[in-house]
């Protein structure tokens, strides 16, 4: 094993790497021994025609979207989602809602969200503003919420948290496997996709509206489930995170299956200025966003990944200026030095990196 | 004209995306016996490896792919390689915190560390390589990783399989740690390859990169657990004995053995190769929506 100084195996290590990446990299042999030929892909953002829409229940639309030319569209299973680039250049997510076999065509369902409801304007700007006959930009499919083939499910869906289960029951259904679904929302008239629902065949549907039944105890919807089911659930962050909590105990055989949420919005952060020591320029921080956001107009490359203060992929050093450190990665000796630039914020009006 | 690369016309994907993300997991090491596969102290050594050679390893890929990412003009790869990182940065830091917990046991991992920050730097660096043959260098780095890649894949799958660990009681936080990393490697198995071939793509650099990686790999998987197996107070046998251990522990289920690499290299070297190819990775879904470290 090598020592401070490193041994003559290692020394002849590395003189071997060196004489390989001169011949395969450096030689004027070099580009004949490695012709380059490059695999480009293309169609992860689409346009789209939006073919028909059509009301569900009281506010939720569906919009049926085509390839302009009739081709068919990118395969998708259950569970998978578009972006939608709204017009005013913000992206929502939205589950495909409709037929995995049918290629010609996707569905999105969309939920009218009132902004004194908390409605972040992408659901009313939907549907207001897009009509049979426009053309949507789309970003997918992508999946965050993995159908896997196993013998038993139960689906829960709370309200438009139907769309991406929808699909799961109507493949869980045709490959025979035992299933039972339980559908929660305020009162049936507001919770769409009821007769589809009921036209699924060999399972267990049962409609559990609050108006009739109540709010629901989670614990009890989990027990519906047979020992070592996959339970899927989709609906209002708290049924999710309440579920999450209770299935390992309830049912340790089983697995708990929700979908995964992308960077949460900067909440209580005030502007402050960044200096980028190496590339020699001062971003401006805005309070409702990130160091990283505002870094990378400057610096496209910057390394980073979850967003979230977790992973540790943007971590840079700090020359100067105090940090509010709002991750929860870092130890405490790597924090009295550097910080996480997706969440962490500078303390005062500026901060200096090596960067 | 060989010179130049011959560029194709970009083929439309035909199939969603999966998303790739890094999951906030957290393992406390407090009471895990070092000896984690009781009785079994070279299989133990043998994924010691990956927490002795991983941080820097992991570390150092996700550094070369990532300056990929100002060549990809596809948005589909950018974002999966982004998740990509970020899983190897939470690979990386979790091996490397059960790699302070060997520390903090007596063994000697300082050098361990100093002989993976000189192969990272003198062998797998740069070579202060600049322009054409830099770039060269960068996409032969590259091929090497996809390669890694590849195995790491499978090995996650093989970890997913296996039920001798459970059978014999591997300690069941080492044994979630192994899984989750299997199950994200197997979740993110298309990364480094579409990577190389979107920035380079070349067959001959393919092979003969594929060689390197699996021979490089096990060169250094062989020599670091021998070495562990050789300083370990518990082993009282001569450390010349790990290759009969070797045998037993693969016989006995606990490690893939070598027809493992005789296997993958001409899956990974079929011309039309793509990791989507490898059957579904319903497992390692399933597996990371159980693994107590990724649901906490």
């Amino acid at each position: 094993m090598t020592t401070a100084a490193p041994s003559l195996k290692l020394r002849a290590l590395a003189r071997g790497a060196q004489a390989y990446s001169t011949l395969f990299a450096a030689s004027a042999a070099a580009p004949y021994l490695s012709r380059s030929t490059p695999v480009r892909m293309t169609g992860f953002d689409l346009d789209l025609t939006v073919a028909s829409t059509s009301v569900e229940v009281d506010d939720v639309v569906s919009f049926e979207l085509r390839n302009p030319d009739g081709s068919d569209l990118p395969a998708w299973v259950p569970g998978a989602h578009l972006d939608v680039f709204l017009p005013s250049g913000a992206q929502r997510q939205y589950s495909l809602c409709g037929d995995p076999r049918d290629l010609t065509s996707y569905r999105i369902a969309v939920r009218r969200i009132d902004a004194d409801m908390g409605g972040g304007g992408g659901s009313l700007a939907l549907h207001t503003d897009v009509a049979a006959g426009d053309t949507i930009r789309v970003r997918g499919p992508r999946n965050a919420f993995t159908f896997i083939d196993v013998e038993s499910y139960l689906f829960i869906a709370g309200g438009i948290g139907i769309t991406p289960i929808l699909p799961m029951v109507r493949e869980a259904a045709r490959r025979g496997a035992r299933w039972k679904m339980v559908y929660v929302g305020r009162s049936l008239a507001t919770m769409p996709f009821l007769d589809e629902l009921q036209a699924l065949e060999g399972g267990e549907l049962e409609l559990r509206p609050d108006d009739e039944f109540g709010v629901p105890d989670v614990a009890d919807l989990l027990g519906r489930a047979e020992a070592g089911a996959a339970i899927y659930v989709c609906g209002p962050p708290q049924l999710i995170d309440a579920a999450r909590v209770l299935q390992p105990t309830l049912n340790p055989t089983g697995s708990l299956h929700s979908e995964r949420f992308s960077a949460p919005p900067v909440v209580g952060g005030h502007a402050f200025d960044v200096h980028l020591a190496r590339t020699g320029v001062t971003v401006k921080v805005a309070a409702d966003e990130s160091a990283l956001a505002a870094i990378r107009r400057e610096v496209p490359g910057v390394r980073y990944s979850c967003q979230q203060g977790f992973c540790g992929s943007c971590k840079h050093a700090v020359l100067e200026g105090a940090v509010e450190h709002r991750d929860h990665k870092l130890r405490a000796e790597e924090r009295a030095e550097s910080m996480l630039i997706c969440v962490s914020r500078a303390a005062g009006d500026e901060l200096t990196l090596d960067l | 004209m060989a010179r130049q690369s011959s560029r194709k016309p970009p083929r439309a994907y035909r199939s969603e995306a999966l998303a790739i993300n890094a999951r906030d997991v957290s393992f406390d090491w407090t009471g895990v016996p070092t000896a984690y596969i009781p009785g079994h102290p070279y299989a133990t050594h043998f994924w010691n490896v990956m927490h002795l050679v991983l941080p820097e390893g992991e570390r150092a890929m996700a550094d070369v792919l990532g300056r990929a990412l100002t060549q990809i003009d596809d948005p589909r790869l950018a974002e999966e390689l982004q998740g990509f990182i970020g899983q190897e940065e939470t690979h990386a830091s979790s091996h490397e915190s059960f790699r302070i917990h060997l520390e903090d046991n007596g063994f000697d991992i300082p050098k361990v560390t100093r002989l993976m920050e000189f192969l990272m730097d003198q062998v797998f660096g740069d070579h202060g390589l600049k322009g054409r043959a830099g770039e060269a260098w960068f996409h032969e780095r590259l091929g090497l990783y996809a390669a890694a890649e590849h195995f790491t894949a499978t090995v996650g799958e093989w970890l997913l399989d296996n039920e001798e660990f459970d059978r014999i009681g591997v300690d069941p936080m080492m044994l979630d740690l192994l899984r989750w990393h299997g199950a994200e490697e197997m979740e993110h198995r298309n990364v480094a390859f579409d990577v190389y071939q979107h920035v380079d793509g070349s067959y001959a650099r393919r092979v003969r990169t594929a060689f390197l990686a699996s021979g490089g790999l096990l060169a250094l998987w062989i020599y670091t657990s021998s070495w562990m197996y050789a300083q370990d107070p518990a082993v009282t046998r001569h450390p010349w004995t790990w290759p009969i251990e070797f045998v037993k522990d693969t016989r006995k289920g606990l490690m893939p053995g070598l027809q493992f690499i005789f296997r993958e290299i001409p899956q990974y070297l079929r011309p039309g190769f793509h990791p989507s190819q490898m059957g579904p990775i319903d497992k390692a879904v399933r597996y990371l929506a159980v693994s107590p470290a990724a649901r906490a």
